[in-house]
């Protein structure tokens, strides 16, 4: 008798496990969720987070909190929200092209295809190629041709190796055979302000640095088959005719494996209304970025093929 | 002159008076709390900022720092004992007149000369940022690292008592920065396989650790040793006041000071300290009542506080335009920078100009708001120092650490690193070595090592490139200058010493 209590006591308790997990789903969310962005405050793909921050509220029932873990090439934030709990309240926002990099390139247990759920891309950070105002090239062709007349002379500056901006630079020079030496800076604004202070003879950099500083800098092409949606007076290489890498950056959210298939779909749906907003694009408008949709599927597509063009250019990186 | 609409719009704005305000009363509390530095405190109130916006978070903790530093003379005066290192040299003069009956006239003066010299400092800053960041612009990593290579001689060349601790002290530093990942080629140096480590050492975990965490096992110790009470001299009612014909002969000393404060403070890597004993110096030797100086002399009150304070202001000068931090303090606050998204460099002038003068009319807002609580209140504060019992305060302090070591980046890997760094602070400091030196050779650096191998790329591997640049190489004649003189100095030392005249 004692026995049969408990089984079914046993039984009773499994039973209400079962049905809270599966009620969970469907009343998610119910507490705020935590966005995790594996860098600092203040870059690209943190101001992605905060919009979307911004942006949620008439959306999800909750405040999206955006915590910064910056660190190692953004495998820091990474590894951290990899072992979170599945239940849809820790998921991160990175910039896909320089995750899937530093997966490549870092001895890490990540990979960037299959560690984690895609739930959706809300924006793209996109490379370009940048000369200082007074600088005498007026066109790309006349980088290259420079490039050519005395090999090795030129100097050119990015954000840092590993990074989309130096795999798509040299994408750039690989694909059009020519050489340079390249000079590291610390992130993004550093890099600029080199290169306005005419440090290096050409650089690697966001195409949306170039919002407020037309004045200093001049941007030769964007690293894409068509100019970027926000900064578009920027040529693309592709238009130009010139060969290039297909190096950029989607703005992607990812959820820890094993977030149950009703959760991923919900976010999936609130983030491209949030998306949508007017308001999400207002914010980003001043970063010089803007918002580019893509579902979670179509996400993942786009970061496999990357991985692809990205492969040999990895490989002389690492040799 | 962008400074005025921007006083204009910090003074109607109630909430961030009110924030400066509280900033002055934190700093001065602080700063005068003997062991506790502004440093120590904003590094741990810095988790806090994050919520609030940039210029909040900017000003109140770059309104400590100025006050900290006027704040480490109370303790100096009224206990012998100095609240920071800066007023070390506050207390030859301070505490004698103290025992004369006249410590609050000795207040009223350490007030009004740090006054003196913070504005002059502010002055001097805000007249002449705008020139350093439009040449900022056209300097390059040679120019950058001629820079940071006269900022590391200089701290080796005015380290402290034992220039060979010292130095050790600063190679630690060095060595401390280096794990992470190598600025230029990316790949993990000193990390020992750990992934943490790939991070680095975090700077705001140390500096928890070094002088908080350090100051609290000092502390502890020490009570084990059970030293005397520290008692209050009572001062006469004659000896609170001040008349202008006292002060009167101050204010030579106080310009005097306020200028080598500020000249000091546009070097990186200098400090309040190293101000404050050179410009008392420069006070005793120029003065007509040489003996005086040091028995209680007014004027070796007034010639290092108002160097110690006039460092604040153009110590921001290095940090703004070329994202080189002065000081420890400089240090976080470009922290605080980043974290809201702004880039300090020489790009700050073009993109946040408005913020940047925002945040120096708060700092002169600051600078009144403790001239003010101190001129009438600093013997209250001193007295509500000596209230707060050490087995109350050092405990909280203690907890507090650790909260704000996690916090800054929800990282347990921080807390292990600030409770390392706190054994390590105590022994540093248990065997004499040079803190200060530790800390501000491991902010210089990484930024010494990446614009030294981005000037090589730059020449392919050259080194002449340092000479063939104007700016590089003047700054590197600056430096070898530093070192010559230093020499010079030691070798007068050794003489003096021969001779049997030992001076202070």
């Amino acid at each position: 008798m004692k026995r049969r209590t408990l089984i079914s006591a046993a039984l009773a308790g499994i039973a209400l496990v079962a049905t809270a997990t599966a009620s969970f789903a469907a009343d998610w969310p119910k507490r705020p969720i935590n966005l995790v962005v594996p860098y600092k405050a203040g870059g690209g793909t943190d101001a992605y987070a905060r919009a979307i921050s911004a942006a949620a509220e008439g959306i999800l029932d909750v405040p999206v909190v955006v915590v910064n873990k910056p660190g190692s090439g953004g495998l820091n934030g990474a590894n951290s929200v990899v072992g979170a709990r599945p239940d849809g309240y820790t998921m991160m926002m990175t910039s896909g092209g320089s995750f899937l990099l530093s997966t490549m390139t870092r001895d890490t247990d990540i990979d960037a295809l299959d560690s984690f759920e895609f739930v959706a891309q809300v924006g793209k950070l996109q490379t370009s190629l940048m000369v200082p105002k007074d600088s005498p090239f007026q066109s790309v062709q006349d980088v290259i041709d420079a490039a050519k007349a005395d090999p090795g002379s030129l100097r050119w500056a990015h954000s840092g190796r590993g990074g989309f901006h130096h795999v798509g630079g040299l994408g750039f020079l690989a694909n059009n055979g020519i050489e340079a030496q390249d000079v590291p800076f610390k992130g993004g604004g550093p890099t600029r302000a080199a290169l306005i202070g005419s440090q290096a003879d050409f650089g690697f950099l966001g195409v949306q640095q170039l919002a407020g500083f037309e004045d200093q800098l001049r941007a030769l092409a964007v690293n894409s088959q068509e100019r970027d949606g926000i900064m578009k007076d920027v040529p693309a290489f592709g238009e130009l005719g010139i060969p290039f890498a297909a190096v950029s950056s989607p703005v992607i959210v990812f959820a820890p494996k094993g977030t149950p298939a009703e959760v991923v779909a919900a976010m999936e749906t609130a983030l491209e209304q949030i998306a949508a907003k007017p308001e999400f694009a207002e914010l980003l408008a001043s970063r010089g970025t803007g918002p580019v949709y893509q579902n979670g599927a179509d996400a993942k597509a786009t970061l496999s093929s990357m991985k692809e063009d990205a492969a040999p250019l990895v490989e002389s990186l690492t040799n | 002159m962008e400074i005025f609409p921007a006083l204009l719009s910090v003074i109607t704005d109630p909430m961030l008076l009110f924030a400066i305000v509280l900033a002055a009363a934190v700093g001065m509390i602080v700063g005068a709390t003997p062991g506790l530095t502004a440093s120590a405190a904003i590094a741990m109130l810095l988790p806090i900022t994050f919520y609030m916006s940039p210029l909040f978070a900017l000003a109140f903790l770059y309104v400590i720092g100025k006050s900290g530093r006027y704040g480490g003379s109370i303790a100096a005066i009224l206990f012998n004992t100095p609240g920071t290192a800066a007023s070390a040299a506050t207390q030859i003069d301070g505490y004698p007149l103290a025992r004369a009956g006249k410590a609050g006239k000795a207040m009223k003066v350490a007030t009004i000369s740090s006054v003196i010299g913070d504005l002059m400092g502010d002055i001097l800053l805000v007249v002449g940022v705008g020139f350093i960041a439009a040449i900022a612009l056209k300097l390059g990593p040679p120019e950058t690292f001629a820079i940071y290579f006269a900022a590391f001689v200089v701290i080796g060349s005015v380290i402290g008592k034992s220039i060979v601790k010292g130095l050790a002290s600063a190679l630690l530093g060095i060595l401390v920065a280096m794990v992470g990942l190598d600025p230029i080629s990316s790949e993990e140096r000193y990390t020992f396989g750990s992934f943490d480590l790939s991070n680095g050492i975090g700077l705001v975990p140390l500096m928890i650790g070094v002088f908080v965490l350090g100051e609290v096992f000092a502390q502890l110790e020490e009570r084990r040793k059970a030293t005397g009470e520290t008692k209050e001299n009572e001062s006469s009612a004659d000896g609170n006041d001040l008349t202008w014909e006292e002060y009167k002969p101050c204010l030579p000393h106080a310009v005097r000071g306020g200028f080598i404060g500020a000249g000091i403070g546009l070097l990186p890597g200098l400090g309040s300290a190293i101000a404050a004993f050179i410009s008392y110096g420069e006070g005793k030797r120029r003065a007509k009542n040489p003996e005086q100086w040091g028995n209680g002399a007014l004027e070796g009150v007034a010639a290092p506080e108002a160097a110690n304070n006039a460092v604040s202001g153009p110590s921001m000068a290095p940090l703004l335009t070329l994202g080189i931090p002065g000081s420890t303090i400089g240090a976080i606050l470009l922290g605080v920078f980043l974290i809201h998204g702004i880039q300090v460099g020489p790009t700050l002038f073009l993109t946040d100009k408005e913020l940047v003068y925002k945040l120096f009319a708060c700092g002169m807002l600051g600078i009144f708001a403790y001239g003010l609580i101190g001129y009438f209140g600093a013997t209250q504060v001193a007295r509500l120092i000596l209230k707060i019992p050490t087995n109350v305060l050092y405990p909280l302090i203690f907890m507090t650490a650790f909260v704000a070591a996690y916090s800054a980046r929800g990282s347990m890997f921080d807390v292990t690193v600030m409770t390392c760094a706190g054994f390590v602070g105590w022994l540093m400091r248990k065997y004499d070595f040079n803190i200060a030196a530790f800390v501000i050779s491991f902010v210089l650096a990484k930024g010494a090592e990446e614009t030294f191998r981005q000037s090589l790329l730059m020449s392919d591997g050259g080194a002449l490139i340092f000479v063939e640049r104007p700016i590089a190489l003047a700054f590197l004649i600056l430096g070898a200058g530093a070192i010559a003189f230093r020499i010079r100095g030691i070798m007068k030392e050794r003489k003096l010493a021969q001779g049997g005249l030992g001076d202070a």
